[in-house]
C-alpha cells in the first residue's frame, strides 16, 4: 500500500525541504521505493539538498504538460538507488502546475512507489492548494516561535477545508536551552495550539546547516542529533512506537569548552 | 352604493379588492381621492396588494406609479416584501422587538471543532465551541459565547448592543473581548488562566470572574 505525503508548513523557512529531504533518504535506507516531488517552481532546492542538481534533465513542468514520461524525468539518488528525486522547474513559475495534473501524476506513480512525497512551497496560494491536492498525509513542520506556530494553525485550518484529516506535525529548530529559560514556546504549549499529533521533535543542529551545503542529508550523519531525530521520524511513520529524544542539556564540560573557545 | 374599492387591513400591508363590474378607470379614479382624502389608511410605506391578474401589465403600472407617488409600496403577491419594512413593523411595540431579539439569541449554534487562525464564526445567536479558538480566529455573536475549552483568540458576544451577554471559556485568555459595544485586551504580560472563567458587563466595564464547571 503506498502512501503519498506532503510536507507543508505555510511559514517559509522552517525546513520543509530540509524534512523532506530527511524523510526521503530515511524511508530508502529501510528500502522503500521513494519518490521525491518538488512542487516549488520557480524556486526549487530539494535537489541541492540531495546533491542532484546537476543530474537533471527533465522536470515536473515538461511532465505534466505531457512532454516526457514520469520516468524520464526521475533523478536517481547516487548513493540510495531506491530514492527518486521528481524536481520541479526554476524558470517557469507556480501556474504552470495544477491541483488535477498532479493528481494523475501521483496516481500513475504510486503503482511504482511505497511513498511519494511532496515538498510544498510556503505561502496557502495556488502552489499550496497544488502540492496538497494529491496527499493522503500532511505533514505539518513548525518552529517553537509564535508566527510559525499560528501559520501552522491556519495551515491545518487550510487541510481541513480541503477534507485533508490525516495531519500530523514535527516542531523543527528547537533550542533546548531556549525553551528551559521560558524564551521559546515549549511543546506543550505549541501541542495544545495546534492539537495534531506529533511525530517529531528536531532539535537545532548546525550539522544541518553543513550537510545542506554538502548535499548530504543530516540524517545520514551518525554523529547529529537532528539525524537521530530524523530517524525516529521516519520509524514512526513506519508504524513504530518510538519515545521521543531527551532534550540534550548542555552539559558541564560543553560549557567549560565554550568558555574558553570564547578566550 | 357599495364602495368601487375595498381595503383590507393584512399582516403585512393591505389588501384592495374591487366590486364587479368596475372598469379600472373607475377603481383608479375611487383609489385617487381616497388617497388624497388621507383617510388615514395609507401609511407611507404601506404595501398595497392587488390580487395577481386581476388586471393588465400596464394597467398595474399605473397604479404602481400611483401608489409610489404617495410613498407606498405596490406588490401584486401576497407576501412580505424585502424592500423595505412595512409601516406596521415600525410601529411594532418596542417589547415585541425586544421579545424577537431576545428569542432570536436564545437560539444557539455549536461548533463541535477547534476554531484555527484565520477562520471565522459569526452568529446571530448564541454559539457553542466544543474546541478552542485559537490566536488568529474570531468569534463574533449576537448572543453569549460559550467554550468547551481554551480560548485564545478574538471574541464579540452580544455584537448587536446586549449587554447581557457573556463568554465563557474552560480558560479565557483571548487578545481581545467584546461585549456589547465594550472592549477589553489582554494584557501585555502572558498570564495563563487556570480555571473556567466568565466575562460580563458590570458597571459598564467588561469584568472576568470564576465560574465553576
Amino acid at each position: 500500500m503506498s502512501q503519498i505525503l506532503v510536507i507543508t508548513s505555510g511559514k517559509g523557512g522552517v525546513g520543509k525541504t530540509t524534512t523532506t529531504a530527511n524523510i526521503g533518504v530515511g524511508l530508502a535506507m529501510r528500502g522503500n521505493k521513494v519518490a521525491l516531488i518538488d512542487t516549488d517552481t520557480g524556486l526549487r532546492n530539494l535537489d541541492l539538498l540531495l546533491g542532484l542538481e546537476n543530474r537533471i534533465l527533465y522536470d515536473l513542468v515538461d511532465v505534466t504538460s505531457g512532454r516526457v514520461a514520469y520516468k524520464k524525468a526521475l533523478v536517481r539518488h547516487k548513493k540510495y538507488e531506491n530514492l527518486y528525486l521528481l524536481p520541479t522547474s526554476q524558470v517557469k513559475d507556480k501556474s504552470a502546475v495544477n491541483p488535477e495534473q498532479l493528481v494523475t501524476l501521483c496516481d500513475e506513480m504510486k503503482k511504482e512507489f511505497d511513498f511519494i512525497i511532496i515538498d510544498c512551497p510556503a505561502g496557502i496560494e495556488q502552489g499550496f492548494k497544488t502540492a496538497i491536492a494529491a496527499a493522503d498525509t500532511a505533514i505539518v513542520v513548525t518552529m517553537p516561535e509564535i508566527s510559525a506556530v499560528r501559520d501552522a494553525d491556519k495551515i491545518i485550518g487550510e487541510l481541513g477545508r480541503a477534507d485533508k484529516e490525516n495531519v500530523k506535525l514535527i516542531v523543527n529548530r528547537i533550542r533546548p536551552q531556549m525553551v528551559e529559560k521560558g524564551d521559546m514556546l515549549d511543546m506543550g504549549d505549541i501541542d495544545e495550539i495546534l492539537s495534531v499529533v506529533c511525530i517529531g521533535q528536531v532539535p537545532d543542529d548546525e550539522n544541518v546547516v553543513v550537510a545542506t551545503n554538502r548535499g548530504e542529508p543530516v540524517i545520514t550523519m551518525s554523529n547529529s542529533t537532528a539525524g537521530q531525530a530524523y530517524k525516529n521520524i521516519v520509524a514512526r511513520l513506519c508504524g513504530e512506537n518510538v519515545p521521543f529524544l531527551k532534550p540534550q542539556k548542555e552539559g558541564f564540560f560543553a560549557r567549560l569548552k565554550k568558555l574558553f573557545g570564547l578566550l | 352604493m357599495s364602495d368601487i374599492v375595498t381595503i383590507k387591513g393584512l399582516k403585512y400591508g393591505l389588501q384592495l379588492t374591487f366590486a364587479k363590474g368596475a372598469s379600472f378607470d373607475d377603481v383608479q379614479a375611487n383609489l385617487l381621492e381616497k388617497l388624497q382624502s388621507g383617510n388615514g389608511f395609507f401609511i407611507r410605506g404601506t404595501t398595497v396588494f392587488v390580487p395577481k391578474g386581476y388586471f393588465a401589465e400596464e394597467q398595474n403600472e399605473a397604479l404602481r406609479r400611483m401608489f409610489h407617488r404617495h410613498g407606498m409600496l405596490f406588490s401584486t403577491e401576497l407576501k412580505r416584501p424585502n424592500l423595505a419594512p412595512s409601516s406596521r413593523d415600525i410601529n411594532k411595540a418596542p417589547a415585541q422587538k425586544f421579545k424577537e431579539s431576545v428569542e432570536e439569541a436564545q437560539k444557539m449554534m455549536v461548533i463541535n471543532r477547534t476554531v484555527r487562525g484565520g477562520q471565522e464564526v459569526k452568529a446571530n445567536c448564541s454559539v457553542l465551541i466544543c474546541g478552542n479558538v485559537n490566536p488568529g480566529a474570531q468569534v463574533i455573536a449576537g448572543g453569549s459565547i460559550d467554550i468547551r475549552g481554551t480560548c485564545r483568540g478574538f471574541v464579540h458576544a452580544g455584537a448587536f448592543g446586549d449587554k447581557t451577554a457573556c463568554v465563557v471559556a474552560d480558560r479565557l485568555m483571548p487578545a481581545q473581548i467584546r461585549i456589547a459595544d465594550l472592549v477589553a485586551r489582554a494584557p501585555d504580560e502572558d498570564i495563563k488562566a487556570s480555571q473556567a472563567e466568565r466575562a460580563m458587563i458590570k458597571d459598564n466595564m467588561i469584568i472576568f470572574e470564576p465560574v465553576a464547571r
